[in-house]
């Protein structure tokens, strides 16, 4: 990796693979971020400007945090323990939920899965406690694995 | 009120010429030049009183200002330590200042006056040259980092030739020396200063409310007014653009001092935009001169001269730093453009005294004009050219 001031334009980030194709990323000063791609031997480089969100999604997917549409799923992976892969899940409670506690649908014991936080209203609720009793319009946030997290989809939530 | 009615025409004429040269793709520095020549004083004199031509010069030296405290905070010199730039540097200095150099001996101009023109035909424009090459996806090839520090690099020479330059338009011989120990003593005086007060002033940028801004303006406004009554007590001109470089570049040393050199940023703008306008309105636009065979000789001898400078310059600066031909031939087209730096020299150097250096400025002033246009098409195709140029010279 080789890093580069440019003066009144941003800083460079730069890398060459083995065969020669060149991959740089730079920070404008404008806050903006341009990627760049390089084929070895092509006449011109590919370029993309993405917004600081936009990089932070390509970022992610490349340090192997896995972002799916359907429904936000995180996986997050770390570079020290090669086989801990754990999901993170956010989603929208579903009818049947409404007017339970995290304890009567006993989630934890059928599924595996924990609810790390729920947000009600624009408020976040880190690590509610058992007896929290889900409303209409909150979104929780579920940890797991991607098994564990299918079983809380089909189960808990009703989802196929 | 009348004064009103004056940065109405001035606002609404740089807009307009401005917007008509985005939609062109063009660089908009001339447009505000040829807006201030057609409705001040050489054209339709438009400005309602000689105390509103005073008022909007004024403003225009502010944006002069702003402009130099800008490059100042931006500069950043640890660069110089990389293999080949310092002779990069010196090379594109080398070349194009003798270029200039050159001509003005040959046309008979004044030793001083040859000084400015070789500085002015010297300096590129960063602003158009940088622009280009982020919009012409130069920015993964190594040539690009050269080309940026070339453009650092004429800052460095273009303080110091303003140093140089001011100290010697104060007049007698004797006093140069005086009025150089006395601009490099300021700066001394302006970084020890910043550098002592720099643990009270980054506390004060933090604020949220108009303190800081209005502490960035007082620093500003301060130096630039210590630099102006310095040169009426000596008989002698120190500018007070330098010092606000300088001050710029100690500033930028400053803890939190970021965000507000970016809230100056659009002040620097508008009021840039002013000045060129002012450049223009005050610009002693003579036909007889303008259009002679001599002085239309003299103008294409002189951009013909400088646009190969640059292309041998880049040549050069390529096959040592890159080792290709054709890579330092793209160097020489991105450089190509000049702008705001050969204007705001002479217009520091000169001051108002135009009336004296009339062909020197417009020789200067049509030169920036054309090659700003022309010079950016050159960096535009900067590819193209490089390329083009490189097969006409292989092909024997």
């Amino acid at each position: 990796m080789r890093i580069s001031e440019l003066p009144e334009i941003g800083t460079k980030y730069e890398i060459e693979s083995p065969k020669g194709d060149k991959v740089a990323v730079i920070f404008l000063t404008t806050g903006e971020i341009e990627l760049y791609v390089l084929e070895a031997g092509a006449e011109k480089p590919s370029v993309t400007r993405l917004t600081p969100e936009e990089a932070r999604r390509v970022g992610s997917v490349l340090t192997g945090a896995l972002l799916t549409i359907e429904h936000e799923d995180v996986e997050v992976s770390f570079s020290d323990i090669s086989d801990l892969r754990i999901n993170i899940h956010v989603c929208p409670v579903t009818k049947g939920m409404v007017g339970k506690s995290i304890e009567d649908l006993a989630i934890r014991k059928r599924t595996g899965v924990t609810i790390i936080a729920l947000s009600r209203k624009g408020q976040s609720i880190i690590s509610p406690p058992p007896e929290t009793v889900f409303e209409e319009g909150d979104l929780i946030v579920a940890l797991g694995e991607r098994e564990q997290i299918k079983a809380c989809a089909r189960e808990i939530l009703g989802q196929v | 009120m009348t004064f009103l009615v004056d940065l109405a025409i001035v606002t609404v004429s740089c807009l307009a010429l401005g917007l008509a040269s985005k939609y062109l793709r063009q660089t908009a520095i001339p447009a505000y030049i040829i807006a201030g020549i057609i409705l001040g004083k050489s054209g339709f004199d438009l400005i309602s009183s000689e105390a509103s031509y005073d008022f909007i010069q004024w403003l225009g030296r502010v944006g002069v200002i702003l402009l130099m405290f800008y490059i100042g905070y931006e500069f950043n010199f640890k660069g110089i330590k990389e293999p080949g730039r310092l002779f990069a540097g010196c090379t594109d200095f080398g070349v194009n200042f003798i270029a200039g150099f050159a001509l003005g001996l040959l046309i008979g101009m004044s030793l001083i006056e040859t000084f400015i023109l070789a500085s002015a035909v010297y300096i590129s424009s960063s602003a158009i040259t940088i622009s280009s090459l982020i919009e012409n996806k130069r920015l993964i090839y190594p040539e690009a980092e050269t080309v940026v520090w070339l453009m650092v690099f004429e800052d460095i020479i273009l303080a110091i030739l303003l140093v140089v330059l001011t100290s010697i338009m104060s007049g007698s011989l004797a006093l140069i020396p005086v009025c150089l120990a006395t601009t490099l003593l300021l700066i001394v005086f302006t970084f020890t200063l910043i550098k002592r007060l720099s643990n009270f002033i980054s506390p004060l940028f933090e604020r949220d409310d108009e303190i800081p801004i209005l502490l960035i303006f007082a620093l500003i406004f301060g130096f630039s007014a210590i630099a102006y009554l310095l040169s009426i007590l000596l008989p002698c001109h120190i500018s007070e653009v330098i010092i606000a470089f300088f001050l710029g570049s100690a500033l930028s040393g400053v803890k939190s001092s970021r965000k507000l050199f970016e809230a100056t940023i659009s002040f620097k703008n508008l009021f840039l935009t002013i000045f060129f306008f002012s450049f223009g309105m005050m610009f002693q636009f003579q036909f007889a001169t303008l259009f002679s065979a001599y002085f239309i000789l003299v103008l294409f001898a002189l951009i013909t001269l400088s646009v190969s400078g640059k292309f041998i310059s880049g040549a050069l600066i390529g096959k040592r730093l890159h080792g290709s031909l054709e890579t330092g031939l793209r160097v020489g087209a991105y450089t190509t453009p000049r702008g705001e730096f050969s204007i705001v020299l002479l217009a520091v150097v000169i001051g108002t005294r135009t009336g004296n250096y009339e062909l020197l400025v417009s020789l200067v002033v049509a030169y920036v004009i054309i090659l700003s246009i022309v010079g950016s098409g050159f960096a535009k195709h900067g590819d193209r050219i490089g390329k083009g140029i490189y097969k006409l010279i292989r092909l024997p």
